[in-house]
């Protein structure tokens, strides 16, 4: 493959296809499917997600997943710059509906869970991890808190769940003196949760840490009187 | 140059398809039928089932306004037509018209219904024979005036009064 395709294909995937993904996932993150008549509900992002999305893009900076000063830098055309803050934008919303989605939706529950992602991102804000690791680390977050909602407590309150299973949710209730009052939601919310969570960790993967050397190459031919070792070390110091 | 047309493209799709969203989560769609009515409607391209509103009509003239409503209903689904929305209110009146007194519920129902309509088109004028209302304003004066409670309600001499 040439150099030039390459190129271009990096850049597809970084001005068209991350925002297309993160966008997505703002989209899926809030959607359940009512379980009484299979109707659509859409859940707005609570506060609590974008405080916990905001430690995350700081975990992301910190574990270098992300090198916001190869992003966002004055080297660039305003255009570049633009479509690089929507890809954050997209990714930073991304996130807080990648925890919209496995919160429970109201009652201690709800409280519990954003606790425990709080108490665990800030933590992690003075960890010492690379960008391996904090995927790694978020994939267990994730899927920790999507097991716990999506098949424990779903099958726990679900209305077609056997008796063992409804006594198991009124002892429950009975021992939070009612306080969990958790929501139930039809099985596709499951499905459309797992699919926004993996849709989400394939966008991290996918992330560039930093737009590669072929788009300082590009800047080359746009601003020739510009060295291109300089372009690449602004964007890396800057 | 061909990197700045990716940008420029990826940046345009980019805010549409937040657009997109930020509309689905305001609108908040129950089906993915009302999705694409009200893509319809903000493309200004939605348009009533006249088909049912006609048989609406029909039922309504032979006094079965629950039927009536109830196509209605289906033959504006997306209550964005002032016309459809008028008769609703008008059906609820009439239903909810007594001589004695009046179902304050169903004028309820129809005062929220001739909102909309004014809502939607304040400057409405119905030419329809049948009926002896013909704007949103008339039809939600009378409404009104029946759903409030007053001395007047007293009066024996309000069974001598007509239906509009």
């Amino acid at each position: 493959m040439s150099e030039r395709i390459l190129s271009r294909n990096r850049a597809l995937l970084r001005f068209i296809a991350l925002p297309m993904i993160f966008l997505t996932v703002a989209l899926l993150g809030g959607l359940r499917v009512s379980a009484e008549d299979r109707v659509f509900v859409f859940v707005a992002p609570p506060l609590v997600t974008l405080v916990l999305a905001t430690l995350l893009m700081l975990l992301f900076v910190r574990g270098r997943l992300i090198d916001l000063k190869a992003w966002l830098t004055s080297a660039r055309p305003a255009l570049e710059n633009g479509a690089h803050a929507l890809t954050l934008l997209a990714l930073f919303f991304a996130s807080a509906q990648a925890f919209n989605s496995v919160l429970p939706e109201r009652g201690l529950l709800f409280w519990l869970f954003s606790f425990f992602f709080l108490w665990t991102l800030w933590n992690n804000q003075f960890a010492t991890f690379d960008a391996k690791r904090l995927l790694r680390s978020l994939a267990v977050l994730f899927g920790t808190a999507f097991v716990l909602k999506h098949m424990l407590l779903a099958t726990l309150y679900a209305p077609e769940g056997g008796w063992l299973k409804r006594i198991a949710g009124v002892l429950l209730e009975g021992v939070s003196l009612g306080t969990l009052d958790a929501q139930a939601f039809a099985p596709a919310t499951g499905y459309i949760s797992f699919f926004t969570l993996a849709l989400y960790v394939a966008g991290l993967v996918l992330l560039p840490r930093a737009p590669e050397k072929e788009e300082a190459g590009e800047l080359q031919r746009q601003f020739p009187q510009t060295d291109e070792t300089t372009i690449i070390s602004n964007s890396t110091t800057d | 140059m061909q990197h700045r047309l990716i940008q420029s493209v990826g940046v345009a799709w980019t805010l549409l398809y937040a657009v997109f969203i930020i509309w689905i989560y305001a609108t908040e769609p129950r089906t993915f039928k009302e999705v694409a009515a009200g893509a319809e409607i903000a493309a200004g391209t939605y348009q009533i089932d006249k088909e049912k509103f006609a048989t609406a009509l029909q039922l309504f003239r032979q006094e079965k306004f629950r039927a009536a409503r109830d196509e209605w209903s289906r033959a504006d689904p997306q209550q964005q037509d002032a016309l459809t929305q008028f008769y609703i209110a008008y059906a609820f009146y009439r239903e909810g018209w007594g001589r004695v007194y009046n179902d304050d519920a169903l004028f309820r129902q129809g005062l929220e219904a001739v909102n909309r309509a004014i809502n939607l088109d304040g400057a409405l004028k119905v030419d329809d024979a049948d009926l002896q209302m013909h704007t949103p304003a008339e039809l939600k004066a009378e409404l009104e005036q029946g759903a409030e409670r007053s001395v007047d309600d007293l009066n024996p001499l309000r069974v001598l009064r007509q239906r509009k």
